[in-house]
């Protein structure tokens, strides 16, 4: 009979107990220091696995996480099927879709941004491959796979990143978003054919045989096995319990994919990458059911993998400084080059393309897996697994400060910038029409303007409504022949009339002058304005200013 | 008035026939020449019946054009000898049941007309007064000169509702969700983003320099862009759904891996009208 005796069952169950609960209490801490939880899952990891539990009690680490033997088996099932069902949350969030409608921008800058990067990795592997611990099996395959590793981003660590630093709304975080999703798709592409290469013999299918049926497989599931499930998808939704039918019909269908592609002999979990990126294309997944199938793997599953990294490697004993320090060196330097190269070439700003490279050289889960995968076929030694998952941790945790760092230099003029305390000035105006005749003179002083014909444009746009807007603000503004953008500001403590919606006179009068051809500038100048109004008490709070540099430093700071 | 040149395809059906009266209607609307287009042989047979169809709806002072060969292309040529500025045209389609098949010829004029495109689906209500009119817009020069076209449009109409949709995506917002470990977080940076479009939504419109901009409802939709606010109207009854037509032509792997514009044509429920400028 087969199955676990009694104390192999009370081991197994205290394992996952310890990695699950050890692993979510660690993430959840890292979470409120406002970094990843998946770092804080990767620590609890070493420190159960043999690096330190495994240092001081040796016995008791080995009893309770046993190399061989049916609960190691047990543990390594679970694991894998972890996997199986991240990768597929993972897929769910490529969209094709906004990769074309991003268009050249997000190819030019996935392409670029993971030939260079792979060029690095794999000529430095192919010269040297020593100094990355290579020991046995054929070298170009090696090479290719440290090339491969070094260009693939990882798409959740991007998404936070954007979100975090309030990029999303942003093209450059559009493009950013959709150059990851594309480096995605085609590095796990790569990825997987590059397993077929090495696993070949044991399937039993030659090397031309696996890596046409993985093609035709992935072009299958994009083109035909989407639209399919696209239509199916009704009727699970109406037909079943939600969200459980929906959520049954997903991880089944992983299952499905990943028992294709293990067959055809690449790894399982690209199959469940492919599904997922098949079923996340359509629009009858909705936002809710994603969420729900995140919580409860990144939740339940996801944290055992990251803890079983862990267990297996001595993270002290495979420290290597220098092949460390390589990787590092060769990652951000292929990443942040390949990608600000992309983003470049495509007409971005220098500081733009910094920031896109810094954004997609974090890397995160999918760098972890594809090293894991390749540890447990030979294919890389401990030492270089070692210093890959420093990369991660490296490049995700100094990702969101780069790119706020390039990124707040490159905004292209926020009202923040456009603001100068030479340009804000307290005013005893009684009526609109002085104050704005005010503020017209004070910017056409300072940046020689056609006086008269910019009053004369202000007047007009206000005659046609009024630019009063609420809580105290006025933004009389117009279109007109300047090179960049202008704003004056008046601060005036009686108030004028500006017949506002609600009635308030207006006591802070913003003047913004944008250039005649950039309609959706002056919009966005003239919203962030009004959205930093929305609120009464800090309108009111600002009226208390008795120095312009006061003023610009309570609308700065409302904005952190 | 927004439009001057109507041109419309008509084919003998009981369709044909209810867009030759849409047409006309319009026509009379704007104030506007109409040229019928009929894409088959001349043959005086041929020639009688569409006598008769113009005579049945009681149609005068319309120009005939004939053309053979491929309709698509035909039509394209049309508008272009012809200088339409509105190309009218059926959607046919076939009630299949999951989804409603739309002609791959109304598709091509969709995706690649260089006038603006109104596409009626054949169906009862399709035909007649637009009383509900539903506008996506994405602030740019583009889409203002679009909600200009179709203020004018409803202004002529009467409408009784002016919808002005803005839509807003967040891709990957899952994956944030996990990081930041709520979906209340999600939730009101959504809200948040929402209030802030709203804002624009509003400013927008007050630069428009229109009249009554009262009268236009602002709303913020969540979802794939092209799908979200397509569906919208479609779940508020619209009587016709205006967009901006794209700025380059949708290629072949643009409807494979459906994003904006394409989602739209491949869901028509109510009259659509594409805009161009």
């Amino acid at each position: 009979m087969g199955g676990l005796s009694s104390a192999d069952t009370i081991r197994l169950l205290l394992a996952i107990t310890l990695m699950l609960g050890f692993g979510r209490l660690l993430g959840e801490l890292f979470r409120k220091f406002k970094q990843a939880a998946v770092v804080g899952e990767i620590i609890a990891g070493i420190i159960l696995g043999p690096t330190i539990l495994g240092l001081l009690f040796p016995e008791l680490q080995q009893w309770i996480f046993p190399v061989e033997g049916p609960v190691s088996i047990a543990i390594n099932s679970l694991v894998a099927l972890s996997i199986i069902f991240l990768l597929l949350v993972v897929g769910l969030e490529v969209d094709l879709g906004i990769v074309l409608q991003q268009g050249k921008a997000a190819l030019s800058i996935g392409l670029i941004g993971m030939i260079v990067p792979f060029i690095f990795g794999a000529s430095f592997a192919y010269l040297l491959p020593d100094v990355l611990f290579f020991e046995m099996g054929d070298k170009l395959i090696f090479s290719l796979f440290v090339g491969t590793a070094l260009a693939i981003s990882a798409l959740p660590i991007i998404a936070r990143t954007l979100m975090d630093l309030n990029l999303f709304k942003s093209k450059t975080g559009m493009t950013i978003m959709a150059a990851a999703m594309f480096n995605d798709l085609v590095g796990w592409i790569a990825f997987s054919v590059i397993l077929g290469l090495v696993g070949a013999e044991s399937h039993g299918l030659s090397i031309e045989w696996t890596i046409s049926l993985t093609i035709i497989f992935t072009i299958f599931m994009l083109f035909f096995g989407r639209k399919l499930i696209h239509q199916i998808l009704p009727w699970i939704n109406s037909t079943f319990s939600w969200p459980g039918g929906i959520i049954s019909f997903m991880m089944v269908l992983a299952l499905i994919g990943a028992i294709i592609t293990e067959k055809i002999g690449v790894h399982s979990i690209f199959g469940a990458f492919i599904i997922g990126v098949a079923i996340g294309d359509s629009v009858h997944l909705t936002e809710k059911t994603k969420e729900i199938i995140h919580q409860f793997i990144t939740n339940i599953f996801a944290p055992l993998f990251f803890v079983s990294i862990g267990l297996k490697v001595n993270f002290i004993q495979a420290f290597d400084p220098l092949a460390v320090i390589i990787v590092v060196v060769l990652g951000f330097a292929g990443k942040v080059i390949g990608c600000g190269l992309g983003a470049k070439l495509m007409g971005f700003k220098l500081k733009d393309s910094l920031a896109v490279g810094f954004a997609m050289n974090a890397r995160g889960v999918l760098e972890i897996v594809l090293g894991i995968i390749a540890l447990e076929f030979g294919l890389i030694g401990e030492e270089f697994f070692v210093a890959i998952i420093i990369l991660v941790l490296l490049s995700s945790v100094l990702s969101s400060p780069l790119v706020s760092y390039f990124a707040k230099e490159s905004r292209s003029y926020s009202i923040l910038e456009l603001l100068l305390p030479k340009n804000i000035y307290f005013s005893s105006a009684e009526t609109k029409d002085q104050v704005i005749r005010e503020l017209v003179k004070l910017v056409c002083k300072k940046e020689q303007i056609d006086e008269p014909k910019l009053l004369e444009a202000v007047l007009k746009r206000e005659e046609q409504m009024t630019t009063g807007i609420a809580n105290h603000l006025a933004i009389p503004h117009a279109k007109f022949d300047v090179a960049k953008p202008v704003c004056a500001v008046a601060i005036n403590k009686n108030g004028v009339d500006f017949d506002a919606p609600d009635k308030l006179p207006a006591k802070i009068i913003f003047l913004l002058i944008t250039p005649t051809d950039k309609n959706e500038l002056q919009l966005q100048l003239l919203s962030e304005i009004a959205v930093k109004f929305r609120n009464k008490e800090f309108a009111e709070d600002l009226l208390n200013v008795s120095k312009p540099d006061e003023f610009l430093m309570k609308i700065k700071q409302l904005n952190s | 008035m927004p439009y001057k040149r109507l041109g419309l395809a008509i084919t003998f059906s009981p369709t044909g026939k209810n867009l030759l009266i849409e047409a006309a209607r319009l026509k009379k609307l704007f104030n506007a020449e109409l040229i019928l287009l009929h894409v088959g042989e001349k043959s005086e047979e041929s020639e009688d019946r569409l006598k008769n169809l113009i005579d049945d709806c009681s149609i005068s002072g319309v120009e005939i054009t004939w053309a053979k060969g491929d309709p698509a292309k035909a039509i394209l040529n049309f508008e272009k000898k012809k200088s339409i500025d509105l190309m009218i045209a059926g959607a046919l389609e076939k009630e299949k049941p999951i989804k409603y098949y739309i002609g791959s010829v109304a598709r091509k004029i969709m995706r690649s007309s260089n006038c603006s495109v109104l596409i009626i689906p054949a169906r009862s209500g399709s035909f007649g007064y637009y009383k509900r009119f539903f506008v996506t817009t994405d602030f740019s020069q583009r889409s203002s000169e679009t909600m200009k076209k179709a203020y004018e449009f409803a202004k002529l109409e009467n409408a009784e509702k002016f919808v002005l949709i803005r839509e807003i995506n967040i891709p990957g917002l899952a994956f944030s969700v996990d990081d930041t470990g709520s979906t209340r977080n999600a939730e009101m940076i959504k809200k948040e983003w929402e209030i802030e479009e709203k804002i624009k939504l509003n400013i927008f419109l007050s630069e428009m320099n229109i009249q009554n901009t009262e009268a236009v409802e602002t709303v913020c939709v969540y979802g794939k862009s092209g799908w979200a606010a397509t569906s919208f109207a479609k779940e508020n009854d619209a009587d016709i759904f205006v967009v901006s037509a794209p700025v380059k032509t949708p290629k072949f792997f643009d409807r494979v891996f459906t994003h904006d514009f394409e989602y739209t044509i491949k869901q028509i429920h109510s009259p659509l009208l594409i805009i161009k400028s």
